[in-house]
Formats: C-alpha cells, structure tokens, sequence
C-alpha cells in the first residue's frame, strides 16, 4: 500500500519537475524525469504496472506541454516495453554501467519525439534536442540510487515490522 | 524476502511474453490513433484534452509555485526603492498622458479623414488583461497559458499583445484558461510591413527564443538594421499597426536573390505576469461582411450622372461589387482609375489591401467583356 502510495508520488513528482519553470539556458538541457522514472520502475520492480503507467503518464505530459496527444505517450510506452524487455541484461550492470548501457534508449525516445515533432509540422533546432540525453544519463545514478534507497527503507520497516 | 522476490520475478516471467507485446501494441496504437485525430481536429478529443487540463491544473499551480517564491523576494523590498518605483511611474504616467492628449486628437482627426474617405474606422480595440499562468517549458513550444478562456470570450486566433508589441495569437481555448503560442515559435508567421518603406512582408518565429526570421525579401529590398516591423493587418488576424520588432542583422548570401532579414520582438515576451487579449473589429466577422468595404473606398463622389449612360460596362462591374447598392456601382467603373492609387496609397491596413487584391482583377475584365 504505502509502496504504492510511493510509485505514485514518483510519478508526479516526475511530472513536476519536467515542467516546473527554469531559467532558458537550463530548460534546454532539462533531463527527461518522466522518462528516468518509468525507466526506474521498468528495470528494478518488475511488479510494477509500468507500462500502463507509461502510457497514462505520457498522455499528461502531453497535456502539460501541449504536445500533440499521443506524443510522449507513445515514447514512454515504447521505453517502457524495451527496458521490461531487456531488464534481464540491465540489472547484471553496477549503476554507473547500467547508466551507459541506457544511453540508446534514451536516444530512441529523445529521436521518437523528434520524428513526431517533424511529423506533425513542428520544425525546431535540431542540434540542441539531444541534450536531455547527456542530461538525463547524468542524473540517472542520482535518480535511481534515491529511489532504491527509498524502496530499499519501506522494505526495511516492513521486515522490522515482521520479524517480532 | 528472497524467496518472495525471486518467486515474483519468476511468476511475471511466464507472463511477461505475450502480455508485454499486446500491451505495447495496444497502447502504441492508441497513441497514433489520438494523434490521427487530434491532426483532423477532432472536437470529442479538444474537450478531453481540455477536462485533462483542468484535471491538471493542481499539477501547473504546484510547478508555477517556486517561481512565484523566487518573485516573492520582491515583496520584501526597501520602502526607498519604492518611493523611487512611485516616482518613476508617477513621471511616466504623466508624460503619457500627455501623449495620449495629442494622440486622441490625431485619433479624432484620423476618423474625419476616413470618414471623408468613407472606409470603415476601427481603431479603437477592445482589449482583456489576462494573467500569465504558466509558460511551456518544453523548449521548443513557445507557448504560454493565461487565465481568460471561453467564458471570458477569448476565442481561437486572438491577438495577444503587451505594453511593447504583438506577443502572439491564441491556439487553444479552454473554458476557464487558453494557450497563446509566441511569436517566436518555428510554427508561427505573422504578416508584418517595415515602417519605414511600407514594404509587407511575412515574419517567422525562428524557434530559438527570441529571434524572428523574414525570409522572402527580395535582394534589393530596402531594409535597414534598426527599421520597426509592424503588423499588416493582412489575413485579418492580427490588428493593424502595432510594433512586432526591430531588424536586428540582414544575411545577404552572394549569388541568391533572396535576402533574409533577422528580427528582434518588441514584446517582452520571457518577462512579465500579465498580457493584453485584442479584439480586433476586422477579424470578428466572416469573409461575406468584410468584403463590404471593398465596394466603398472606390469612391463615388465625381459626376456619377454624366458618364453613366456612356457604359455598357456598367452591368458586369455589378458582379464584383455585388453587395454594394446598384446605383453606386456604375459610379464606381467610371471612376476608378482615377481613385484606386490614391485610396491604396491612403490606406495601407487590412481590409483596403483585400479591397485592393481584389478590385483590379474585378476590373481588368471589364474592357475586354464587352
């Protein structure tokens, strides 16, 4: 209950701080904290609904940043299904090696959202999109490294509660 | 624990194979089809997207907030730099004051002249203060939300504009908030003419933050750094006569025959809480009103008995002119070389150059019909 009560503050918070107002020349290389979220809960709780979540979490950020309905969803649910996928090989790296190895994941969303962007007429600066890939693999030991000491602390109150 | 979790781990396992797969193609297809319609403007999929929005907007108040700290620093300020603030304004306030004493008799003045001209005057606007809400931080939508929607009567197109200039034109109204994209944005061009030539032209948002593009300028255009763009008013959207920004760099590539112009906006588009909403008296009624105007500047002051009867080309000047009176009509073939420069030189806002666009064409047959 209160894990989940958890995944879901993740997934908000996520929400917050992807659009929670920074000065320009930040916006720019802003990680992708939905994006490190689902990636999060893909890889480490196979339990979790990630996929789905994914998906519904995609549609408010779509909302949020007036994309085109579908956009984010759709790259999400992608990601999502590809770590689930792969989860077998990602959790046999250390945290920093798992940081590297997501790299073309990451890339795949961030190409994703350009492809749609140019689908739908929506011409931008092509150089600069691909920071939030630099960014989001340099905060993803942070992001993940908090959220399983996070996990690992419920699971720790739990046992305790047990043990007696 | 271990157990458990290599139980769990184990029973998703035999899940995962087909669930994952018809889970991925479910929702991908769910999401292209939402995309699909949303590109055919499906009204069922604006108001989902618009109670979405409204669901949210908890989510948009908690992500404005630390801003809104970080401007609540400037409550705390010292009593001495506001009596300066006080004083500043008060100065400003006065000299535009004087201003709009002499600007209200040019406005007077402007009306006798187009009265005299018989065109339709509209230069009082009707404007709306909204509130910035929140600005989208993805950076590469220049867009803004404001807290006027539909119930305030703030409808798609709308011109926004702030103290300095044209800031941009709403795209999206929900009922108690709408979305206003810049003009910065890539997707966004806005019909400007430089002030000082007349010279019209399209300016596009350029997509990195503060910069305008004016790509179709022909290679000898007279354009200068430092020239004021303003608004056209051609296409209706936009009013007429209001500062867009300033040519800040002309590119002039050797060999093209095109130059392209760099322009900075007036608005202060990444500063300040509040923007005015425009309604522009041109935009508000469709295409059949405002072709009205279009038979009355061919004026029919000079002499309509004496050539009338001369014209058998007064029968199919009517076509064009077709809502104006019969009477004036031939009036106007007769009349018309003389008076379509001078009235095109007069006027160079929004409904006289439709007039103009299409009055030449109207009459260039006429020789050749009968």
């Amino acid at each position: 209950m209160i894990t989940s009560l958890g995944y879901l503050a993740s997934l908000v918070l996520a929400l917050l701080l992807q659009i929670v107002e920074l000065p320009e020349w930040l916006a720019i290389a802003r990680p992708a904290w939905p994006l490190l979220v689902i990636g999060y809960w893909a890889l480490y709780a196979p339990n979790a609904p990630a996929i789905a979540s994914a998906w519904l979490l995609g549609i408010c950020c779509d909302v949020l940043l007036n994309a085109p309905l579908g956009q984010h969803a759709l790259g999400l649910v992608v990601v999502a299904f590809l770590i689930r996928r792969l989860s077998g090989i990602y959790t046999l790296f250390p945290l920093w090696q798992a940081a590297l190895a997501l790299i073309p994941v990451w890339t795949l969303y961030v190409f994703l959202m350009f492809w749609i962007d140019g689908l739908a007429r929506h011409a931008a600066d092509s150089t600069l999109r691909w920071m939030p890939i630099v960014s989001t693999t340099l905060v993803w030991p942070l992001c993940a490294g908090m959220l399983d000491s996070f996990r690992a602390s419920r699971a720790r109150s739990r046992n305790r509660m047990r043990l007696p | 624990m271990n157990t458990s979790l290599s139980d769990s781990t184990s029973n998703s396992l035999f899940l995962r194979g087909p669930a994952l797969g018809v889970k991925l193609t479910l929702l991908v297809s769910l999401s292209i089809l939402l995309m699909m319609g949303e590109n055919r403007g499906n009204p069922q999929l604006q108001t989902a997207r618009q109670w979405l929005s409204w669901a949210l907007t908890p989510i948009t108040w908690a992500a404005a907030s630390p801003a809104e700290v970080v401007g609540g620093v400037d409550h705390l300020r010292s009593r001495e730099s506001l009596l300066n603030d006080n004083r500043e304004l008060r100065e400003r306030l006065l000299k535009q004051d004087a201003r709009l004493l002499r600007l209200e008799s040019l406005e007077a003045e402007n009306i006798r002249i187009r009265e005299l001209l018989a065109s339709s005057s509209s230069l009082e606007d009707r404007v709306l203060i909204a509130e910035i809400l929140a600005t989208s931080q993805d950076p590469y939508r220049h867009q803004i939300v404001l807290n006027k929607g539909g119930r305030d009567g703030v409808y798609r197109g709308q011109a926004l504009v702030d103290a300095d200039g044209i800031m941009g034109q709403i795209v999206q109204v929900n009922p108690g908030s709408s979305v206003a994209l810049l003009i910065t944005d890539p997707d966004h061009g806005i019909p400007v003419e430089i002030n000082r030539t007349g010279l019209q032209t399209i300016a596009l948002g350029r997509g990195d933050g503060h910069g305008l593009s004016l790509p179709y300028l022909p290679g000898n255009a007279d354009v200068k750094v430092g020239d004021l763009l303003v608004t056209s008013g051609l296409g209706g959207r936009f009013p007429a006569g209001y500062p867009v920004g300033t040519v800040h760099e002309l590119k002039h590539a050797g060999g093209e025959s095109f130059m392209e112009a760099i322009a900075y906006p007036k608005a202060k588009l990444s500063q300040g809480r509040q923007a005015l909403l425009v309604w522009s008296e041109r935009a508000l009624p469709s295409s059949g009103t405002d072709d009205e105007p279009i038979a009355v500047p061919i004026d029919l002051p000079v002499k309509p008995e004496s050539r009338s009867p001369a014209t058998p080309a007064a029968a199919p000047a009517q076509v064009p002119a077709a809502a104006s009176n019969p009477t004036s009509a031939p009036a106007a073939t007769t009349t018309t070389t003389p008076s379509v420069p001078p009235s095109a030189a007069a006027t160079p806002p929004a409904a006289p150059p439709a007039g103009k666009t299409t009055a030449p064409p109207a009459l260039a047959p006429k020789p050749g019909t009968p």
